[in-house]
């Protein structure tokens, strides 16, 4: 474990607003091992999503609407932290939304530099690894796209899920595999946003888990929609609903 | 001057203000590796072994021809198309009688029926299992190209370690040494249906490789 | 198959995409040619050190080169004719087709072969050949049994990779007559030997290029079969069609690229074959020469100029063609090549083609993705996919200085407009979520409104929970 000292622990969360809207417990948790962790955790009620529906939709003047909100709303935090490595990887994003924007280019910039996703923050920032947590199932990790690919996320979840008790990690083929979401790729062609996801869907018949876990609200709910659909018993979960489990 | 090259070069000229990023410096692997050449010789062989290819060493070029007729007589070959390099025209004339030699520039329908080629190659790179051609100092466009066998008879001295150090050869001063060069690694192949691998497509059904040590 | 090849648009991507998920054969010959590919080039990357190193200096190498196309390409053509090629330059691909036809009207030229060239695909040069009775016969195997049932390429590298054994094994018997086998190394062996019969006689051949080097004028073809070689050095005229992002400054910069290309695009450390060839045989040789008497450059443009000055596409321009970024797509491994309706399927397809097509013939493509991604991490040249995805997009739905805005629906834009003014205030967004929940007791809710009837096609519908985050949330623990 390597102490940064220099990362602070007084932590602005970022819900997001798939996060607050629809998977409350999620973030209730997050909150839980962030303060495990030592954090100092504060909840701006005046926060609603980053924007990347829009962003990714193309309407790139919408998205950079709600982003300024968001640049406005966290100007002052120490520290962001969002229980979603795809929310993350947008607020990171702003510097392409603020491109040609100089007044906020620095400001996007900023603010790129002070916000974590939960695993790595908890990993890298701050060293910790084992929260006490306890949880007797099999699980199958999902490694969502843009915490992989675009923040380079991958040892970080599996050391936190490597601590808790009970919890046996079962390495799934196709842990990369996107889970077929992509934001309104998965209404506008849900039927190849569909099949992609039953790439994955299908191993589990072969490799008995329990819970299928990810780090974001957005590829846990494609999931969980179609495993419902399928009549899988296969539960979906949060990675902070795991780590405050007891 | 063409019109069609003024407009697509005046396109490519209309936007003079863009970000010009430098050109690095060439990377290569040439001379970056010094293993010995028996070593070398071993690596060439496991690899084009695994491509299906066939590699010997012969000690001097009265055993690589005593390889040859053996190849020859395997591949129940009895025509023999030649390059015309000093090493395959010397080897050729040792070789039995019964085997019709094929002169480089015999017409096409000969060279298109002859069962084996022969042709030395001008260096051989053991990091790939690689046969270098060099048109200049051997033509070997046809010998190599249309017989179901294709051996190449090299001396030892030629393999070179690294891919790197085949170009430092064939393009001593940046630029080829002959209009054709061609990289051989291996017999004809392709994995066109259901990504089964056939070997012999459209070249050489084999390869057969022949190292003579002492060249 | 469903839809017939002629029929296919780069706008009618969806319903392609449908037909695709609805052939099972298709489904699993393309999983495990894909999933084939991406093992093989793992095991072949695994095992080269400096990986990282050579994309990095590949992409270097090509940025300079697209900065400096003007001179590069130039350099390139004075060259080529140097050696004794003849360059000639094609604005579009009509302007390419009608070079080659006049190349082979003016030697008297009736019989040609061609080797895969992705460049002749997208100028559709045998179609317009057909038109003049000059119709090339397709050599490499996978584009012969292409062109004899009538179809087109469905992958970059291996282009009947929709086709099962039985398949071809069927279309042989019928248009070859040969006796019934869905074995590969027979219907290879068939292959062979009428391919052969072509390349005797052929008087002219077709080839595309993988690489063309500046400061010498050479050309490089990689391949497998010997077909290339076949059909540039067997008839007396050779005519290779290059785009002119396939220039490269130095010769010694080719070791690089032929590291890179073969490992990406089939795992293997080279192809079987490279030709390298400058100039004609008889400049150089005239004794002797054994390969065509005339050797053709023709440059194609055909958009790519435009690309090279737009700064924010142009590492487009970097593609050495290789196919990694197809084999890694969830979405191409999904529903394959002939569901993009183009020339270039893929990720690179969905980027290449708004580009070269326009935007208008290809709205959909730069939206089929769950922009995962997997192509940025197995591009030898790090070409930023997902970036110019979203770029494109952008410029889809916003408009540029040369290209209008593609229509959007008032349904779409005007969601848009209210989404951006719920996000930008917590009241409205409390209120806009109170409104959905309202909106999800009502069960017709889910059939009508178009995005909630798309997800529940196929999947349960998200709830809401009753309580969000912000109405349950009281403040820290401790």
């Amino acid at each position: 474990m390597t102490d940064t000292p220099t990362t602070s622990r007084n932590v602005s969360l970022f819900a997001t607003c798939l996060g607050d809207q629809l998977s409350p417990d999620a973030v209730h948790a997050t909150v839980t091992v962030l303060e495990r962790a030592g954090c100092q955790v504060t909840f701006d009620p005046r926060q609603t999503c980053c924007g990347q529906p829009a962003f990714n939709s193309g309407f790139w003047q919408e998205a950079r609407e709600v982003a300024r909100h968001f640049l406005d709303v966290f100007k002052d935090a120490e520290v962001i932290v969002a229980p979603s490595g795809s929310c993350t990887a947008m607020v990171h994003r702003f510097v392409d939304l603020f491109r040609d924007d100089a007044e906020l280019l620095p400001r996007a910039e900023a603010m790129a530099h002070k916000t974590f996703e939960l695993s790595s923050f908890l990993v890298r920032e701050l060293g910790v690894t084992n929260l006490g947590a306890r949880l007797d199932a099999r699980v199958g990790w999902h490694d969502a796209c843009h915490g992989l690919r675009e923040l380079r996320i991958k040892q970080e979840p599996r050391q936190l899920l490597a601590q808790v008790q009970g919890l046996e990690l079962v390495e799934l083929k196709t842990c990369e595999s996107c889970c077929g979401f992509g934001g309104t790729f998965s209404v506008k062609m849900p039927e190849v946003s569909t099949a992609m996801l039953d790439h994955k869907l299908d191993e589990l018949q072969m490799t008995p888990i329990d819970v299928l876990a990810a780090v974001d609200s957005s590829c846990l709910m494609q999931i969980r929609g179609r495993l419902e659909r399928r009549g899988s018993p296969v539960r979906t979960m949060h990675l902070a609903e795991i780590l405050a489990s007891r | 001057m063409s019109s069609a090259r003024e407009q697509i070069l005046g396109t490519l000229r209309s936007q003079p203000g863009l970000k010009v990023p430098p050109l690095p410096d060439v990377m290569t692997s040439a001379s970056s590796d010094a293993t010995p050449i028996a070593e070398r010789i071993a690596a060439f062989t496991a690899i084009l072994n695994k491509l299906g290819a066939p590699v010997d060493v012969a000690p001097d070029m009265t055993a690589a021809a005593t390889r040859i007729t053996e190849v020859l007589a395997q591949h129940n070959a009895s025509s023999l198309a030649l390059s015309d390099a000093d090493e395959v025209l010397a080897i050729a004339q040792t070789l039995p009688a019964t085997i019709e030699r094929i002169p480089h520039d015999a017409p096409r329908e000969s060279l298109l029926r002859s069962h084996a080629g022969l042709s030395t190659a001008q260096w051989a790179i053991a990091e790939t299992g690689t046969l270098a051609l060099v048109s200049r100092h051997e033509r070997h466009r046809l010998s190599t190209l249309l017989p179901d066998l294709h051996i190449a008879l090299v001396p030892a001295s030629r393999m070179l370690a690294t891919l790197g150090d085949a170009f430092v050869r064939i393009g001593p001063d940046g630029a080829p040494d002959a209009p054709t060069i061609t990289f051989i690694t291996g017999p004809s192949r392709t994995a066109d249906i259901e990504l089964e691998l056939i070997v012999g497509v459209h070249g050489p059904k084999a390869l057969h490789v022949v190292i003579v040590a002492d060249a | 198959m469903n839809t017939s090849p002629s029929n296919r648009k780069a706008n009618a991507f969806h319903a392609q995409a449908k037909n695709a998920l609805n052939d099972a054969t298709l489904k699993q010959a393309l999983r495990s040619a894909t999933d084939t590919f991406a093992e093989r080039r793992s095991a072949a990357i695994a095992a080269v050190p400096d990986w990282e190193a050579l994309r990095e200096q590949a992409r270097l190498v090509k940025d300079a080169t697209v900065a400096r196309l003007d001179h590069y390409i130039e350099q390139f053509a004075d060259n080529a004719e140097q050696a004794g090629a003849t360059v000639h330059w094609a604005r579009d691909g009509k302007e390419a087709c009608a070079i080659v036809q006049k190349i082979a009207e003016d030697n008297g030229a009736t019989r040609l072969v061609k080797s895969k060239s992705m460049a002749t695909e997208e100028i559709h040069l045998n179609k317009a050949l057909a038109e003049r009775a000059l119709e090339p016969v397709e050599t490499d195997l996978g584009e012969w049994i292409i062109q004899l049932a009538g179809e087109t390429p469905s992958h970059i590298i291996v282009p009947a990779i929709h086709m099962t054994r039985d398949q071809v094994g069927e279309l042989f018997v019928d248009k070859l007559g040969i006796p019934p086998s869905n074995d590969p190394k027979t219907l290879c062996a068939h292959a062979r030997e009428r391919l052969r019969s072509h390349f005797a006689q052929a008087d002219l051949g077709i080839s595309g290029v993988n690489f063309g080097v500046a400061e010498t004028g050479s050309i490089l073809i990689l391949e497998n079969e010997g077909n290339v070689r076949m059909t540039t050095t067997m008839p007396k005229v050779h005519v290779a069609v290059m785009g002119i992002e396939r220039v490269i400054p130095r010769f010694k910069d080719l070791e690089v690229f032929l590291r890179l290309l073969p490992r990406s695009g089939t795992g293997q450390h080279l192809t079987t074959y490279q030709s390298i060839l400058t100039g004609t045989d008889s400049a150089q040789d005239s004794a002797n020469g054994q390969g065509p008497e005339q050797v053709h450059i023709v440059l194609l443009d055909n958009g790519r100029s435009k690309i090279a000055v737009d700064e924010k596409m142009r590492e487009t321009l970097a593609c050495i063609r290789c196919g990694a970024c197809l084999n890694a797509c969830p979405v191409y491994q999904t529903v394959g090549g002939h569901a993009y309706g183009t020339v270039y399927p893929g990720p690179i397809g969905a980027i290449l083609t708004p580009q070269l097509a326009g935007m208008h013939e290809a709205k959909p493509l730069p939206f089929a993705s769950s922009l995962c991604g997997a192509c940025k991490d197995v591009c030898p040249v790090k070409i930023d996919i997902p970036s110019l995805l979203l770029e494109l997009r952008q410029r889809a739905v916003e408009g540029t200085d040369h290209e209008p805005a593609t229509k959007r629906s008032f349904f779409e834009s005007m969601s848009w407009r209210m989404w951006s003014w719920f996000m930008r205030g917590p009241k409205r967004f409390r209120f806009a979520s109170a409104m959905a929940r309202l909106g999800q007791r009502m069960p017709l809710v889910h059939r009508l409104v178009p995005p909630m009837a798309a997800w529940h096609s196929t999947r349960e519908l998200p709830r809401l929970a009753k309580r969000s985050f912000r109405d349950t949330y009281k403040g820290p623990s401790k």
